[in-house]
């Protein structure tokens, strides 16, 4: 399955998204080193903000062009602070906050795409000014 | 634009990638693959595939990648197919136009 993806990141030419296994291993053999972007998703507790650390790590050794960490399920400024403190402390590039919003759940239940669910979530509005923010990075509009 | 989304288990990465897919393909107004690369996928519900249409997306088969081994005597996996086949073959319609291709099962495709 790593080849796969692999193979298809390296060698197909237009936009993708690939969503990654959970854990250290796509990143720990380079089977994405291939890409423009890792956003790597971390929520404010620790265990979750080290494991973003690792692959912060993992990605930037991979020579990965543009490596940043997305904080998700943001609830208020202790949160914010948390995660601004830790990341600073360890060369973690903070791109885009999502706050914590229950519609995520709600979609989730009733079997819909969150953006099908409610385009006007907070969540969905962070998430498409990560997109905004994604598209201007350097260099990754050249296709 | 190739962006890979990483993360624990748990964290909303999926939720994340799928909007996120479906929010890039509407800007950028041309084809987006989605990967599915998580041995337990999840990807298609989040992407607006219905529930029902999830559990009938077929594995890719084994066939689609092959071993060659080198002038170096060494064995390798690579693609048997295209990119460009592999999506038109195996690709899922989901919304906004995106082609999703579900990793998952290959490494047990064709077992027993």
């Amino acid at each position: 399955m790593r080849t796969l993806v692999k193979e298809m990141v390296e060698q197909y030419d237009r936009p993708t998204v690939v969503d990654m296994e959970a854990g250290l291993e796509h990143l720990s053999r380079g089977t994405i080193r291939y890409v423009d972007c890792t956003l790597i998703i971390i929520e404010p507790y620790f265990k979750s903000m080290e494991t973003g650390a690792r692959l912060n790590k993992l990605a930037r050794e991979l020579e990965i062009k543009h490596v940043y960490c997305v904080a998700n399920k943001v609830r208020g400024k202790d949160d914010e602070q948390a995660l601004e403190d830790f990341c600073a402390k360890r060369n973690m590039s903070l791109l885009a906050m999502i706050p914590n919003d229950d519609s995520m759940i709600a979609a989730d239940r009733a079997g819909l795409a969150p953006l099908d669910f409610n385009a006007d979530g907070v969540a969905v509005k962070a998430i498409s000014q990560l997109a905004q923010k994604v598209m201007s990075l350097e260099s990754i509009q050249k296709q | 634009m190739k962006i890979a989304v990483a993360g624990k288990g748990g964290s909303g990465k999926t939720t994340i990638s799928g909007t996120l897919a479906r929010i890039l393909a509407r800007e950028i107004r041309h084809d987006l693959v989605a990967i599915d690369g998580d041995s337990n996928p999840n990807l298609a519900n989040t992407l607006g595939l219905p529930r029902e249409k999830m559990s009938k997306i077929a594995p890719m088969p084994r066939s689609v990648i092959k071993r060659v081994t080198g002038d170096d005597g060494k064995a390798r996996l690579v693609l048997a197919m295209s990119p460009d086949e592999i999506i038109n073959e195996y690709g899922v319609n989901t919304p906004d136009g995106i082609k999703l291709l579900l990793m998952a099962g290959i490494d047990h495709a064709g077992a027993g």
